[in-house]
């Protein structure tokens, strides 16, 4: 690795590009060297998506250069940057749901016979199978089917496949665990150190830092658009990278000892305002039971797929649940109604917040309204006086960075946009507030507003449930704890007995994967 | 870095929530180019833009017009409704079936408009409950209807309505059309409705994305039915007003209808792929079109003319309408 | 998962054969017309001759070839509502090019200009689509407009009776003692399910409709494609007329008036989803038949003369027949998403 320092696979030198009038990229260069994991670091809004479009072909910088093994790249051409070995897993895989594995694999580059006018799917097969085995996954999926059945990693396995098909030197991974288990993420992870091992160069792009120390070589840190550093990763510290990427010392919320102010007791003389008893819906989850006390946050670990969203999208109203009952407040829910779940005051806050949560298209302010428009009307019209001064209250108190509550929900960053989503239910006031990855793909800085306003939310009296696959976030924020496992709930933490270590010894089935299976069928 | 401050907020209500900036700038190029064609169209031949003459022609026009404002909202929730052609023929066979069955004529109209209402509220369980694209649901009933109006008719002509009927076609209050002030009032609520109302706000965030939408306690599956209910509605009313006119009922009136008032709407800015659109925009619409085609067949007496003009407006408007919108906005 | 198996009943696993054939569109299609088939023939014995098998399927061959084309387009995700008024453009076209009272073109060259005009209008359906990013929707409801009214303007109320006889034989001629227009449809359909299935270019039309941002990722123009798709329905239309106009004795300006309904209407009830990524050829031939032998069922079934009004709310009611049997076997719950 230090020798390869030497030679430079890929250098991009000086690129700016620019949206309109904001400048996403200023100047910025970097180098690559063969059979590195690189990780690219930065705040949400830093200029890392667009770096990536940069390198992938999809956009055209307005000025600089990216060269590849010292040729330059001819930049904004898909084709040119896959003949050039770069290929990119998106943060939501790229992937033709209706399309089977093998077609997506060799989609816009398939092998033919007769001339050229037909598919070689005999080909197709072996070379697919050839590359499962190579990722060492070779039985895990039928590659004919549609990949739209197929869970997220096995869809990223896929998109590694595409990636390998066709001698891939440079693989951009996106936010890759985002929406991985932990044991899927281990798999990953050795999948990685695999193609490092053959030479393959890995950009890695994570907000989990956690992977960034444990994976890579190198970090090159991005902010507001500009390269601030590129270290060795071994030489530097979390606390050291965390401030090149805000610029400034920040309390951390992911360390759980600078959290004093958070750490309160449990409020046994509250009455549960949350019931949940014996909720099964049996596609995914069963004998589900627990309660939530007014003022109380209870976070809710476990791996993707062990049930954690589906419970939430029930109590929800969104699915209807075979058997068992959710009770708000003493009153029993009918379900399988969003509505009356708003009615009584119960809360969501969607994991996909970009298709479940906002309007994006709408501004602000509408969105901050949309879920309490009936109060804001004088005879039946919406009165622009009372909307007005909803969102002027509720944008300060939320710190919201919009150019004016008029500008579209899109325009705003992933964090900001996260803390519409909370504020359009502050303004209703739930009694019920469930949050489903509230932080993912958040930067630092929201992450430390979204969980401040939860926590001043919870000590309003409001009883919150806090799903996230970000465990220290749960550790950090959590009052208690439920582990889910293969759609049961594996257990209870109090604030005090849990840790990291504890919470994976319930949420992964150990060894005996029979129970986590059944369960799920 | 700013948080914006409170005195920063001055959002003229939807105007500002919307876009930002003049956004009446499609119903100004519409405004100016049905002045431009009424400019023309009085120099070639001032009797076309007469006021006696202008009154005329427009008994052709309110029932486009009325079919429109339930259609804009249906648009701007991102669906679609083809089948209005077939609830008038339907409603209107009704209507005359009943009298022929020697029922009062008030019982029938009522009759018509249950049929309408019931037609569209059978589009609006496909719609929102049956979840199946408004396109496939009402190409299917576009069909239905007209094929069930022609069968309980065997598509026979169906006419002698009493003289107090057509007075809702073709009479007049104090020189004004009947027919054009239920389309003044209907517009005005419409408007009013779409710019004013949670209910009208909803319909924009549906159209943009109808889960998020949900996800904040709208019911979204009930707008919608309630929508494609109201078309049906709309759709009687319109039958009432033509079989009034024309003192016939028969298994082919409104054929082809929902084309031009689909392409009223899309003309008058609502866009197809929902979430944006006003009435304003669509009477607009709704004036440029009945105007080109009145003056069409009236200076060139060419009838075939009509639709060559009227097809190529629509592409030619919605072609400069992108060219104008910036790209990468999907 | 094969726990399954374990706790149900065969009655239950019995229905779950049922709902898993249902999900694929062209089994329940088949089904209903295997039905329909049955029940007419214990009503009238008479429906089971191959001379009205072969009447049902000439009079379903121009639905069955332009749906090829229609397949296509929607499977990117776009539609054409414009075939209709093509067809008759064209029939117009073809009969005044070939025709003696008008330009009186050898019959080849007569067909070839046909050919190509509705190649080009294809084309230009597909240009305004792509380069001019009008929604297609629009696009061909102002062709559906605009097309019927060029056709009215260039027959202007007249009849075309003299067809050369050189043009008849595509409508009427047969070989081994099949008509033309089936054997076109075959070729048709057969090129069209290898283009679907075993070419590069048929997997790229599926990718740009199962998502159009990944087909841009993988390198793919979804433009060209989309364009490529728009050009192959308006040449089909084109074919569609050589085969089936030549049958009728007059050809006027109202030829192909709600043809486009026939075929968008048989695209979908043969299982292709209106918003792209999915369908398949053979779905379209079957809802092609399913909705042209509804007009000769009522004859069959001896209602009496007023049968054959109720011929489209028929044809309508398959459709929702079709998408509610879709929506029984959907899997519950999670699908609050998505459209059919």
């Amino acid at each position: 690795m230090p020798d390869a320092l030497e030679q430079i696979f890929i250098e991009v030198r000086d690129i700016s590009k620019a949206y309109g009038g904001v400048q996403a990229l200023s100047g910025v260069s970097m180098t690559i060297v063969p059979g590195e994991v690189h990780a690219l670091c930065g705040e949400n809004g830093a200029g890392k998506s667009t770096l990536i479009k940069v390198l992938s072909g999809s956009v055209t910088p307005d000025a600089g250069a990216v060269l590849v093994n010292r040729t330059p790249l001819r930049v904004g051409d898909v084709a040119a940057s896959e003949r050039a070995g770069i290929a990119v897993i998106h943060q939501e895989s790229v992937a033709f749901p209706h399309l089977s594995a093998f077609d997506n694999i060799f989609v816009g580059r398939e092998p033919r016979k007769l001339g050229g006018l037909m598919l070689d799917r005999a080909r197709m097969c072996r070379e697919t199978r050839a590359l499962l085995e190579r990722l060492g996954e070779a039985d895990a999926f039928d590659p004919a089917a549609p990949v739209g059945g197929l869970s997220v990693a096995q869809r990223q396995m896929v998109g590694m496949a595409r990636a390998l098909s066709h001698d891939c030197r440079l693989l951009i991974m996106d936010e890759p665990t985002a929406s991985l288990s932990e044991r899927e993420t281990r798999v990953l992870f050795n999948l990685i150190r695999q193609l490092k091992q053959s030479g393959v160069s890995i950009l890695y792009v994570s907000h989990r830092l956690d992977e960034v120390f444990a994976l890579s070589d190198r970090v090159t840190v991005f902010r507001d658009g500009k390269f601030v550093a590129t270290h060795v990763t071994r030489e530097i510290d979390k606390e050291k990278l965390i401030q090149l990427m805000v610029g400034r010392e920040l309390i951390s919320t992911d360390a759980r000892l600078s959290d004093t102010s958070f750490s309160r007791g449990v409020h046994p003389a509250r009455p549960p305002l949350l019931e949940v008893r014996n909720l099964t819906r049996a596609s995914a989850f069963r004998d589900v039971s627990f309660d939530v006390r007014a003022g109380e946050i209870v976070g809710v670990a476990g791996l993707v797929g062990a049930g954690r969203s589906e419970v939430a999208r029930v109590i929800f109203g969104v699915d209807r649940a075979d058997s068992g009952e959710v009770i708000v407040d003493g009153k029993r829910l009918a379900g399988g109604s969003v509505r009356e779940a708003i009615e009584r005051e119960v809360a969501l806050v969607p994991e996909d917040r970009q298709h479940l949560g906002l309007v994006l298209q709408l501004a602000v302010a509408a969105n901050l309204t949309l879920a309490k428009l009936n109060s804001l009307t004088t005879l039946g019209l919406i009165s622009s006086r009372k909307e007005r001064a909803l969102v002027a209250e509720l944008m300060k108190s939320l710190h919201v960075k919009a150019a004016s509550p008029a500008v579209a929900a899109q325009t705003l960053s992933g964090g900001n946009q996260q803390k519409l989503v909370v504020g359009k239910w502050l303004a209703s006031r739930p009694r019920v507030l469930i949050l489903d990855e509230p932080t993912r793909g958040v930067d630092v800085a929201a992450k430390a507003d979204v969980h401040r306003l939860v926590r001043e939310l919870a000590d309003q009296g409001m009883a919150t449930l806090l799903i996230s696959s970000d465990l220290p976030e749960v550790l950090a924020m959590s009052d208690r704890i439920l582990v889910m496992r293969g759609g049961r709930i594996a257990g209870e933490l109090s604030r005090d007995e849990a840790t990291q270590e504890k919470v994976l010894a319930l949420a992964i089935p150990g060894g005996s994967e029979t129970a986590g299976a059944g369960a799920a069928a | 870095m700013t948080d914006a401050p409170a005195a920063d907020l001055s959002l003229t209500p939807r105007q500002k929530i919307f876009e930002g900036g003049f956004p009446y700038w499609h119903e100004v190029v519409l405004a100016l180019l049905l002045a431009a064609l009424m400019a023309v169209a009085g120099y070639l031949d001032p009797r076309f833009v007469q006021p006696s003459r202008q009154l005329m022609l427009s008994t052709h026009v309110w029932e486009l017009a009325l079919l429109a404002l339930p259609m804009t909202f249906i648009i701007v929730t991102g669906g679609i409704d083809l089948s209005v052609g077939s609830m008038i023929a339907l409603s209107g066979v009704v209507l005359g079936l009943s009298h022929e069955a020697g029922m009062n004529i008030w019982l029938c109209c009522a009759l018509a408009i249950l049929t309408g209402t019931a037609a569209g509220a059978l589009n609006g369980v496909f719609v929102s409950f049956v979840r199946v694209h408004p396109l496939i649901v009402t190409l299917a009933t576009l069909s239905a209807y007209r094929g069930i109006a022609e069968g309980i008719s065997s598509g026979r002509p169906l006419s002698g309505f009493p003289e107090n009927f057509a007075w809702l076609g073709r009479g007049d209050i104090a020189g004004v059309p009947v027919a054009a002030i239920i389309f003044v009032v209907a517009a005005i609520v419409a408007g009013v409705v779409l710019w004013k109302t949670p209910f009208g706000r909803s319909l924009y965030a549906m159209g943009y994305n109808e889960t998020a939408t949900r996800f904040s306690g709208i019911r979204t599956r009930k707008i919608k039915f309630i929508l494609y209910a109201m078309s049906g509605v709309a759709a009687a009313v319109a039958a009432i007003l033509l079989v009034g006119r024309r003192n016939t009922a028969k298994a082919d009136i409104g054929a082809q209808m929902e084309l031009d008032v689909i392409t009223a709407v899309v003309l008058g800015g609502t866009s197809i792929f929902g979430g944006r659109g006003r009435i304003l925009g669509t009477v607009l619409g709704v004036l440029l079109i009945h105007e080109t085609k009145e003056f069409v067949s009236w200076y060139f007496q060419n009838d075939p003319l009509i639709p060559l003009v009227v097809g190529a407006l629509l592409i030619v408007a919605v072609l400069i309408n992108s060219a104008l919108t910036p790209r990468g906005r999907e | 998962m094969t726990t399954l198996a374990r706790t149900e009943s065969p009655g239950i696993a019995i229905l779950g054969l049922l709902k898993q054939l249902a999900r694929q569109r062209e089994w329940s299609v088949a089904a209903l017309i295997a039905l329909t088939i049955v029940i007419v023939a214990i009503v009238n014995r008479d429906f089971l001759s191959l001379d009205v098998a072969r009447n049902i399927l000439v009079a379903a061959a121009p639905a069955a070839i332009v749906g090829c084309g229609l397949t296509f387009v929607i499977v990117t995700g776009e539609i054409d509502i414009s075939v209709g008024s093509l067809m008759g453009l064209c029939a117009v076209a073809m009969g005044q090019l070939a025709s003696p009272s008008y330009a009186n073109l050898p019959v080849p060259a007569a067909i070839g200009l046909m050919l190509l005009l509705a190649t080009s209008v294809g084309f230009l359906n597909g240009l305004l689509v792509t380069v001019g990013r009008v929604p297609s929707i629009i696009v061909t409801l102002g062709m559906l407009t605009a097309l019927r009214g060029a056709t009215e303007l260039l027959m202007n109320g007249r009849w075309i009776t003299d067809l050369s006889p050189g043009l008849r034989f595509f409508g009427t001629g047969t070989f081994l003692r099949v008509p033309i227009s089936l054997w076109t449809t075959g070729v048709v359909v057969m090129a069209s399910i290898v283009l679907a299935r075993d070419t590069p270019l048929g997997r790229r039309i599926y990718a740009v409709g199962s998502s159009p941002s990944a087909a841009r990722l993988a390198g793919l123009s979804p433009n060209r494609i989309k364009l490529f798709a728009f050009t192959l329905t308006g040449f089909l239309v084109g074919v569609a007329t050589l085969v089936s106009v030549p049958q009728l004795s007059t050809i006027e300006s109202g030829i192909g008036a709600g043809f486009e309904l026939v075929v968008v209407t048989a695209v979908v009830v043969g299982g292709t989803s209106i918003s792209g990524g999915k369908g398949a050829i053979i779905g379209t031939l079957l809802g092609v038949i399913l909705l042209g032998m509804v007009r000769t069922v009522l004859i069959f079934l001896k209602l009496g003369p007023a049968a054959t009004y109720w011929e489209r709310a028929i044809q309508g009611g398959f459709i929702l027949l079709a998408v509610l049997i879709d929506h029984l076997s959907r899997p519950r719950g999670r699908g609050e998403e998505e459209h059919a």
